[in-house]
């Protein structure tokens, strides 16, 4: 029996959340899932189920391309009975952002947690951005809750992850002090960039902006080693002015 | 320090009658306690931190002698609170409807629930209308995974509760169910009728609707007992006044109603 594929696609922060007329990674996470027309399921829990971000998603994912659903955690009388099945049966599960602390306690108190991971070991496309990239990690550097925070995640991939990186802004120095202070390897992501997963190893990075960057960051002795990774850029190649100038010479 | 906690089977905060004379009553526990303006804060974290919630909320306080706030734990990236700091602060915390399931998860996820233990010995008056009554209960009835189940509380108060008593008979029969079946007993309260306590000893019920009961509900030989509780009335007090160019408004919507120019 073939076993499927395990992915999850993470960005650091974008799709129609973020990027208002830019569906590049939408397209991207659209496209990794099964047949013509996917099944879609948007989990808004990390915004509190907010009806304006349902609406919005409901606008990116309209029926033409698939087959959108959401599940509300917060109106479990007017979405499907059945999470499991409704999750189990899905192409592309897609995580909104907000409150990584606050989904986290939502998805367990539901059994959403022991689900995904079923979905995501059935082969069903886990994605997300911001939280909805941060539960999938072990560790999760959320630093927009005042304090710096270590979060446990799922653990579905056995690194730590910070997203919205910027790398000398407070909140990716945070990152790097929790590294040092003990938290695993990692990866951080830019807006606009997202790191694709199959199993437990980085695949792809791609973005959605030309300048969006990925790293890995680790935490050595002699001090946390940045690496930056290849980006796929999933626009039209810009007129590169460098390569210009290399044919001129 | 009085532990103090008012227990609402439902309301809401508009500006009808019983509405107003709930508010006034969180309003009087409030300034008792601060022995001046006293500080509110709504946690609206049982309904996901609705923006309408938060509303309403602000809406019949923001004009009252006191100062509302509010603690939206979905929305601590954007607008971070210290947590413990801005809750222990506080004279009266209110906790909004919803679902209590997410309700207690979130709370235990942020580590909420020793700070209003603390808050609560420390004589902060605990408020809260539906899940956010049945919360401080060792146990309530939810309808947050769709019909109507039973769910632990935080167990501030012994016994159960049961809340929207009259108007949704699926919840009251799951409750007296579950109460034959070995849950604590407890109380029903119906829309706009409340329990307070304060101190040791029981409660004693409110009622700001005209027929709104609390009941005491106990197992006994002969089956599951619902005993009605006196309860006082509560008057509604005086609407605010209106801002001049309210009032002027609605005069002049009134007039040219009245000349027919509007159907």
């Amino acid at each position: 029996m073939e076993t499927a594929t395990r992915q999850i696609v993470a960005f650091g922060g974008g799709g129609f959340s973020m990027e208002s007329g830019n569906p590049l990674l939408d397209e991207y996470v659209l496209g990794l899932a099964r047949g013509e027309r996917p099944r879609v399921c948007f989990m808004p829990s990390a915004s509190g189920d907010a009806d304006h971000y349902v609406v919005r998603f409901y606008r990116a994912f309209p029926a033409e391309r698939c087959e959108p659903s959401h599940i509300s955690l917060f109106r479990r009388e007017q979405g499907p009975a059945d999470l499991r099945a409704h999750l189990l049966a899905q192409d592309l599960i897609y995580v909104g952002g907000g409150s990584v602390v606050s989904l986290l306690g939502v998805w367990r108190a539901h059994g959403i947690d022991a689900i995904l991971r079923e979905a995501w070991e059935s082969g069903v496309v886990l994605c997300g951005l911001s939280a909805g990239s941060l539960c999938w990690f072990a560790e999760a550097h959320s630093g927009f809750h005042g304090q710096p925070r270590r979060v446990e995640g799922l653990g579905f991939l056995p690194f730590s992850n910070s997203v919205h990186y910027e790398r000398d802004s407070d909140h990716g120095l945070a990152y790097h002090a929790q590294l040092r202070g003990g938290m695993r390897a990692g990866y951080a992501a830019q807006d606009g960039a997202a790191l694709h997963f199959t199993g437990s190893d980085l695949c792809r990075v791609v973005a959605s902006r030309p300048a969006a960057k990925a790293y890995w960051l680790d935490p050595a002795p002699a001090g946390i080693a940045e690496v930056e990774l290849k980006t796929t850029y999933l626009g039209e190649a810009p007129a590169s002015s460098t390569e210009t100038a290399a044919i001129a010479a | 320090m009085i532990p103090s906690i008012l227990a609402l089977g439902g309301h809401d905060f508009t500006s009808r009658p019983p509405d107003r004379a709930v508010s006034e009553l969180m309003l009087r526990l409030a300034t008792e306690r601060a022995g001046g303006r006293p500080k509110i804060c709504i946690l609206p974290t049982a309904s996901g931190d609705t923006a309408e919630q938060i509303g309403r909320f602000y809406a019949a306080f923001d004009e009252r002698p006191c100062e509302p706030s509010d603690v939206s734990l979905f929305r601590l990236g954007r607008r971070p609170v210290a947590l413990r700091d801005h809750l222990l602060a506080q004279d009266l915390i209110y906790v909004g409807g919803g679902s209590l399931v997410n309700l207690l998860a979130v709370w235990e996820a942020h580590e909420l629930e020793a700070i209003l233990s603390l808050a609560w010995r420390r004589g902060i008056v605990l408020a809260g209308q539906s899940a956010g009554a049945m919360c401080w209960f060792e146990a309530g009835i939810t309808k947050s995974s769709g019909r109507p189940a039973a769910e632990a509380g935080l167990g501030l108060l012994g016994g159960s509760l049961c809340v929207h008593y009259n108007n949704e008979p699926e919840r009251r029969a799951a409750y007296l169910d579950a109460v034959s079946n070995g849950m604590p007993g407890g109380y029903g309260l119906d829309d706009y009728a409340g329990l307070i306590w304060e101190g040791a000893g029981p409660p004693s019920a409110v009622t700001a609707r005209r027929g709104a009961r609390a009941y005491k509900v106990s197992k006994t030989d002969t089956g599951v007992v619902e005993s009605p509780l006196p309860a006082r009335f509560l008057p509604a007090p005086a609407p605010a006044a209106l801002r001049e160019d309210i009032a002027e408004f609605r005069r002049l919507k009134s007039m040219r109603r009245r000349a027919g120019w509007l159907a």
